[in-house]
């Protein structure tokens, strides 16, 4: 991956979390926010206004699928999963997101 | 691409699962919201309020909406379009593969779809260019062609008098414009010598065809008088090829015939009026000759129909001036009218009959290959049963088999008809080759987007007949059976598809039948006409045509001396056994007709006449032509008294004006019988010769003697000793030049080549449908053999058991023979039936042949009959050689 500007890397630090939700199981969108809400107590939060254009993101780059299933509430949900050139990418974007942090933390410290 | 595990059909399925992207994601926001209320009312909140935080929280619900919108939309279409190029890139992949395996099957289809597709793109093009395709000038379908005729006497497409001529431009009122044109030569007379063809318009005409110069300016109106007319228009291709395409020549003079001539401009490229002429001159309208009513010698008009006035209305505006003419002027004008035709119908009209059956023809031979496409894919889908049957049980859907074998068909349909559509591009430039002298300015052979879109239309057809209706007829199969049954490997069983081949078969034996039946009487046509009589030698004559010019020979001594200072130096090059010299030689064009008055006789009423064609010759034409004197004396060089002039006339002439008497010694004259001109006495007979072009039959005609009436043009006819006449070329112009540098020969040619040049059309419509059938034929011999060849492949432990039972040779030949025959009888029978429908089709291009001509049939008949035997000989010999043993264990 080319090195990214800051916004860019927002976007991509968005991607990471949804990749890495998706790795646990399939889940629908509503799932989503859900879990990264529950996981990080409300620090981060999947927005849908940038989640679902997020996830159609993906989708494109093919690494995650969309069904539609019928959702334990009856109603019809779209269930996303991550694919396998989807596992590979979050390994890559987890390395480097690491890297990021180590890299700022260095930053930190030394001031 | 992602290289996950989403295969077509998953996506299939998803994509019907999804109600669009714009419901998929109103759903999926929905949902999204559904479940943050039922959250918050789960926490005890009023549904309403919860509703509304929820909206809250989830943020711009339209802007979120279009994006996720827009994304998904992108996405299907990516999605979709990936999906149909892989499958179509797995498909063609396995068909590449499929093909190659049998490349016998492959190339044998290729080259017949290439051969249809090939002469279909030729002769549409053709058609095209010839039929279709407006004439190079702005609104061509608004310009008419306008010529005399005289009815009664069946005369059609005469020339026209000047005075006529100005009679129907003042008087019509469907017309907004009418110019006249005549041909026109001249010789350019600085630097080289050369002479070049051109034509002399009135002032309007460029203008009313929609054609400007390209340098310099047109012709003025006043430049129709005869003391102004020293202007002169440019061909774009005499200007560069002679004049560098400088353009200071315009405003310049240069030299033709001898006289200084302005140049007023250049034409643009490609604009050639008549035909191919290189200069234009204006038609002095006060000529010496412009008078006379009946003075038919001018070429012809064109004229531009008023906005929305139809042909027939401009036909009866002009006979209505004509007919007005005839009252006015009853001697000069009875029987005589206007007669109107579109310039296409002017220029191409006489083509169009062949072109029509060429396009019959070619449709035929393009049936044929169909039916052969058709034939050898339905073989081979046969033969591919089990193939089938196999993969149809592993799983394969009907629908993904189908599209297989499309795609196969698709690709060797595309194959042959690129391979076609490129021979066909060549073929469209024999064109060139077609025409002599060259394609007229006026028609673009090439081939255009029609011809293309009509062959690809052909192609897709045939790709779609050939593959998707033998592989539905294939797939249907039980495959159960076909895996049980060892002889559904082979196709054996299949006695409905073996039928279904064997009408394809014989109707392409048929069809090819009609094609040989008519191409042979074509054939026969031309050679009825090559081997006319025509009366004359046509072996070892060299002509050559020169026009002598006003300046330097206004006296007429002046031309007698030059022709016969010319024909005795010509005479003397070693080679040359006779000179003499005509106005126009035999089969050139050359036509003036007059009435003859009878001295004693009294004066017929208008337009019954006796007409006659008329020629001045030098004494030594006939015995140059080898036309033999059959009563009284030839002309000799000493009858030069123009006060006594005499003539000789042709048998016809004399059979017809003195059918029981002896025309020797008898007068006639070109002119009423109280004209001073003297009275021409006929001193001898000479045999009949052909002088028109074919099939027009020789008329009456009268030849005097050069010295009696010196005209400025003569074209010498040299008898040579010679197999090839023209190596005296250069010393024949070498003796011009030694009379008169400034002189130029023009329509230097071999007798032979001049008949031969007037039966072009005819020549290459006997050919074009000779190839055709060949075409034919040999696309059905293929069809015939690959049928009666892969019934024996079928057929082989049949064979083979009958052989082991004692069958001999002659009752297997018999059988394969029987077989193969039947077809081969049926085609003929049907084929020899139907060409004797279709052969009235081509009418008038046949010559002193009928249409039911029994020679013809035959000749067709026979050579079908043993090119279909030469096809059955292969699987026959095969049959024989079986190997009993060998064949039946086959398993």
């Amino acid at each position: 991956m080319p090195t990214r500007d800051k916004t860019e890397l927002l976007h991509g630090s968005l991607d990471l979390i949804v990749l890495r939700t998706l790795s646990v199981q399939p889940m629908h969108g509503y799932a989503i926010t859900q879990h990264v809400a529950r996981l990080t107590d409300g620090v981060l939060s999947a927005d849908p206004g940038s989640l679902y254009p997020a996830l159609e993101r993906l989708k494109r780059n093919g690494w995650i699928t969309a069904k539609w299933q019928q959702s334990p509430t009856g109603r019809r949900a779209r269930y996303y999963a991550i694919s396998r050139s989807g596992l590979k990418q979050l390994g890559r974007e987890t390395n480097e997101f690491e890297r990021f942090v180590d890299a700022m933390r260095r930053v930190l410290r030394a001031t | 691409m992602p290289r996950d595990d989403r295969s077509p059909k998953r996506g299939l399925r998803a994509r019907l699962m999804s109600r669009g992207p714009e419901r998929d994601v109103d759903d999926e926001i929905e949902y999204h919201l559904q479940r943050r209320i039922a959250e918050y009312v789960a926490q005890g909140m009023d549904p309403a309020v919860a509703r509304e935080r929820a909206m809250h929280r989830f943020g711009h619900v339209p802007g979120v909406r279009a994006e996720a919108v827009r994304v998904e939309r992108a996405l299907a279409r990516r999605e979709r379009a990936g999906e149909f190029l892989g499958a179509a890139v797995r498909d063609a992949r396995v068909a590449m593969r499929s093909i190659r395996k049998s490349p016998g099957f492959a190339l044998t289809a290729t080259i017949c779809i290439a051969l249809g597709v090939g002469v279909t793109t030729m002769i549409l093009s053709a058609v095209d260019a010839i039929l279709v395709k407006p004439l190079p000038y702005p609104n061509a379908n608004q310009l008419v062609s306008v010529y005399a005729q005289d009815v009664p006497r069946g005369w059609h497409g005469v020339n026209i008098s000047y005075k006529d001529y100005v009679s129907w431009r003042d008087d019509n009122r469907t017309l907004s414009a009418l110019g006249m044109w005549t041909w026109s030569t001249t010789t350019i007379t600085d630097g080289e010598s050369e002479r070049v063809a051109g034509a002399a318009v009135t002032a309007n005409l460029f203008a009313l065809l929609g054609v400007r110069p390209m340098l310099g300016r047109g012709f003025r109106p006043e430049e129709e008088r005869l003391a102004a007319s020293d202007v002169v228009l440019l061909s774009y291709g005499l200007w560069r090829r002679r004049y560098g395409g400088d353009s200071a020549i315009v405003g310049r003079t240069i030299s033709m015939d001898g006289r200084p001539q302005l140049v007023a401009g250049v034409m643009p490229p490609g604009f050639n009026f008549p035909d191919r002429g290189q200069y234009w001159m204006p038609f002095a309208t006060d000529g010496p000759a412009r008078e006379g009513r009946d003075n038919r010698g001018y070429a012809g008009a064109i004229g531009r129909l008023r906005p929305g006035v139809t042909l027939e209305q401009a036909k009866a505006d002009l006979a209505r001036v004509s007919t007005q003419l005839q009252q006015e002027f009853p001697n000069e004008n009875t029987g005589w009218s206007a007669e109107v035709m579109t310039l296409r119908h002017d220029l191409t009209g006489d083509l169009r009959q062949p072109m029509l059956v060429f396009l019959g023809a070619v449709a035929f031979v393009l049936l044929i290959a169909c039916a052969n496409v058709a034939n050898l894919t339905l073989v081979r889908g046969l033969s591919r049963r089990r193939e089938i049957a196999v993969r149809s049980a592993l799983g394969a859907a009907r629908g993904d088999l189908v599209r297989q074998l499309f795609t196969e068909s698709l690709l060797i349909a595309g194959l042959g008809g690129v391979a076609g559509a490129v021979a066909g591009a060549f073929g469209v430039r024999l064109a060139h080759f077609a025409f002599p002298g060259g394609v007229p300015f006026y028609l673009d052979f090439g081939v255009d987007a029609r011809a293309l879109a009509a062959s690809a239309l052909v192609i897709v057809v045939t790709a779609v007949l050939c593959g998707v209706l033998p592989a539905l007829r294939v797939t249907k199969l039980d495959v159960n059976r076909a895996l049980r049954d060892e002889r559904a490997a082979t196709g054996g069983s299949g006695g409905r598809h073996m039928s279904g081949r064997s009408v394809l078969v014989v109707a392409e034996l048929a069809i090819s039948t009609v094609l040989m039946i008519g191409g042979a009487l074509l054939v026969r046509s031309y050679r009825a006409y090559t081997h006319t009589d025509m009366g004359f030698d046509r072996e070892g004559i060299l002509t050559a045509r020169v026009t002598l010019p006003d300046q330097g020979y206004n006296a007429t001594e002046r031309r007698i001396a030059l022709y016969s200072d010319l024909e005795a130096r010509v005479r003397a090059i070693p080679g040359v056994k006779l000179v003499g010299s005509a106005q126009g030689i035999p089969f050139s064009g050359w036509d003036v007709q007059a009435t003859a008055t009878f001295a004693g006789r009294p004066v017929p009423p208008p337009n019954e006449g006796f007409d006659s064609h008329f020629q001045v010759v030098f004494p030594d034409y006939f015995p140059a032509m080898g036309i033999p004197l059959v009563r009284g004396r030839p002309l000799l060089a000493t009858d030069r008294d123009t006060l006594a002039p005499v003539a000789v006339v042709n048998e016809t002439f004399a059979r017809r004006a003195y059918p029981n008497e002896d025309p020797i010694g008898k007068r006639v004259k070109f002119a009423p019988p109280n004209d001073p001109a003297p009275w021409i006495t006929i001193v001898g007979v000479v045999r009949d010769f052909r002088h028109y072009r074919l099939p027009q039959p020789m008329g009456p005609a009268l030849y005097m003697p050069y010295a009696q009436s010196p005209g400025r043009t003569q074209t010498l006819v040299i008898r040579t000793g010679l197999t090839d006449p023209y190596v005296l070329v250069p010393s024949v112009r070498a003796a011009l030049h030694e009379v008169d540098p400034k002189l130029a020969f023009y329509e230097v040619k071999t007798i032979d080549d001049a008949v031969s040049e007037s039966l072009w059309r005819q020549r290459v419509q006997s050919r074009v449908l000779a190839v055709f059938a060949a075409l034919a034929l040999l696309l059905a011999a293929v069809g015939l053999y690959g049928l009666v060849s892969y019934s024996v492949l079928q057929r082989t432990r049949e064979i083979g058991l009958r052989v082991a039972l004692g069958a001999q040779r002659s009752d297997v030949l018999a059988m394969v023979y029987g077989q193969g025959g039947r077809l081969v009888v049926a085609g003929l029978a049907i084929g020899l039936a139907l060409g004797a429908l279709l052969s009235r089709t081509l009418g008038s291009l046949l010559y002193e042949i009928a249409p039911t001509d029994l020679a013809s049939y035959a000749l067709a008949g026979g050579v079908i009959a043993a090119i279909a035997l030469g096809a059955l000989y292969v699987p026959a010999r095969r049959a024989v050689s079986v190997d009993p043993l060998r064949a039946m264990r086959i398993e």
